[in-house]
């Protein structure tokens, strides 16, 4: 097989069909972005997750009194608390933080919100008892077991929140990817009409490629080739595109959820992570979107 | 070389056969008229020589090749050993004549060195020696018939279809034609040709098979287009 021929047809068509060359790129772009993009916001979420992971199920914070003068947790009503906790069925863990304890990991949480963190006092903050569950109790049986008890200020079920936010960038995921798989949809149709129009430009070409015995694969190539160039130069663009928005939308959008630690910021390692999976995306869907309309629809 | 065994052709969209239990043999080397009226069968004879389609009954040999058993993925192969020229020439505007005629040899994967050594020859052969630069549009009609002629005969196949060559030429450019047909079939090329041209095929005096109503109706060794003509 000679690569400069097959070349110099997969150069002359894309060019002899320069409109539609430029639609299906469009349009291929605009739906691997919306791809990219929920792809991004799963990687996002997975990054919530592990974080979250380590933090405390319910979180246990102790009263004024208990927490200015149990330091350690070594006297009652903390101690028997902490013991009671312990033993109930279904809790993995229980981890006594003190005011001190509490300060030094806020102050770490607000790292990068300076104003926050001068805020902080260490009196202003109750100790805690963090409490990881196991799976065979929620953190409202606990709640409910320990409210009101001498020595607790307040229960706090943190798993609930985390859950509330990771169904709301599940919800986003999801609607990001249902307008991608539109948008793919609609690229499909522009690959498979781009590619009739391009056979059917080149009919005379390909009668005659078929008369002299050229090899049906020898015939299919420069098509199914324009199809995933423009299908590659679509992801190239969607990468492009991913960065232009993360400058000009995403950054500023996320500042209150990354401010408060809640996700990381979408870096350009997670546009890179995403761009060769685009690339492969586009390749796979547009060679066997070509593949398949030579076969159906084009007498080749 | 070819040999059509009890072929029958039948389409859907006709009440009648294309082709109806036609046993015709051609040899190596022969040069055959297939005449008839239009809707005789001629082309459909062609196309089953090329495998553009299959018969519904019968066998199609072509140089050792059941052409209708053999599998999609060998017919280039047998295209490869089978050229065809057509009356409306079908050359790529886009391309030189030496574009053109490269293009057949191109498209089967032939090396660029073999290319430049045999288009120029192959050009020579036709007759079209000094114009390899020229485009399609800016040669006469019989040129560009030569061009075609060069471009199927270029990869030396074992038969040359021809489909009514001439039908678009003036009388002169059609012997002119007819000439450098005779010369390629003179290397050994069996040549076989569907034609409503009279005038050539009484003067040249070679085989002629007759088809009407898709039957072989005569078979003369050196005939002529109408009996008693």
């Amino acid at each position: 097989m000679r690569a400069s021929f097959v070349s110099s047809e997969v150069v002359n068509g894309l060019r002899r069909n320069v409109s539609m060359t430029i639609a299906m790129i469009l349009t291929t772009a605009v739906s691997l972005t919306l791809l990219g993009g929920g792809l991004i916001v799963v990687r996002k979420v997975d990054q919530a997750q592990e974080s979250l992971r380590d933090a405390a199920d319910v979180v246990v914070y102790m009263s004024e009194d208990v927490s200015a003068n149990d330091p350690e947790c070594a006297n009652d009503p903390c101690s028997g608390i902490r013991s009671e906790l312990e033993q109930a069925s279904g809790v993995r863990s229980v981890q006594y933080l003190n005011r001190q304890a509490i300060f030094e990991r806020a102050t770490e949480e607000f790292s990068n919100q300076p104003q926050l963190q001068e805020l902080v006092r260490p009196k202003a903050l109750p100790a805690a008892l963090w409490v990881e569950l196991g799976d065979n109790v929620t953190p409202r049986a606990i709640k409910e077991q320990f409210e009101g008890r001498t020595g607790i200020g307040s229960i706090n079920d943190q798993s609930q929140f985390v859950r509330n936010m990771v169904n709301k960038l599940n919800d986003v995921r999801d609607g990001t990817f249902l307008i991608a798989a539109l948008q793919a949809f609609a690229a499909l149709l522009l690959i498979s009409n781009t590619i009739q129009l391009s056979a059917f430009n080149r009919r005379t070409e390909t009668g005659i490629m078929r008369l002299v015995g050229a090899s049906r694969w020898y015939t299919q190539l420069p098509f199914l080739l324009e199809a995933m160039v423009s299908g590659i130069i679509g992801s190239v663009a969607a990468t492009g595109l991913l960065m232009v928005l993360k400058e000009a939308f995403l950054d500023g959008l996320m500042k209150p959820l990354t401010n408060a630690n809640l996700l990381t910021p979408v870096s350009y390692a997670d546009v890179a992570f995403v761009a060769p999976i685009l690339v492969l995306v586009a390749s796979a869907i547009s060679g066997l979107t070509g593949y398949l309309t030579l076969r159906l629809y084009v007498r080749i | 070389m070819i040999r059509l065994e009890h072929v029958s052709k039948t389409y859907k969209t006709l009440a009648r056969p294309a082709l109806d239990d036609v046993s015709v043999s051609v040899d190596k080397g022969e040069f055959v008229f297939l005449i008839g009226p239009s809707g005789s069968g001629k082309s459909t004879f062609l196309q089953l020589l090329l495998r553009e389609e299959v018969p519904t009954r019968g066998r199609v040999i072509v140089a050792d090749w059941n052409v209708a058993k053999l599998p999609r993925r060998r017919v280039p192969k047998l295209r490869q050993r089978v050229g065809c020229v057509f009356q409306d020439f079908r050359l790529l505007n886009n391309k030189t004549v030496f574009g053109n005629v490269a293009f057949a040899l191109e498209v089967i994967g032939k090396p660029r060195h073999t290319i430049r050594k045999v288009v120029p020859e192959v050009l020579q052969l036709v007759g079209l020696d000094g114009k390899a630069d020229r485009m399609p549009v800016e040669l006469s009609g019989g040129e560009q018939q030569r061009v075609a002629i060069a471009r199927a005969f270029v990869n030396r196949p074992l038969v040359l279809m021809c489909d009514e060559p001439t039908g678009n030429l003036d009388p002169d450019t059609s012997q002119d034609i007819m000439l450098l047909l005779e010369r390629i079939n003179r290397t050994g090329t069996t040549l076989v040709m569907a034609t409503h041209d009279h005038s050539i095929v009484d003067s040249m005096r070679r085989r002629v098979v007759e088809l009407s109503h898709g039957q072989v109706i005569r078979d003369d060794a050196r005939g002529v287009y109408g009996v008693g003509r």
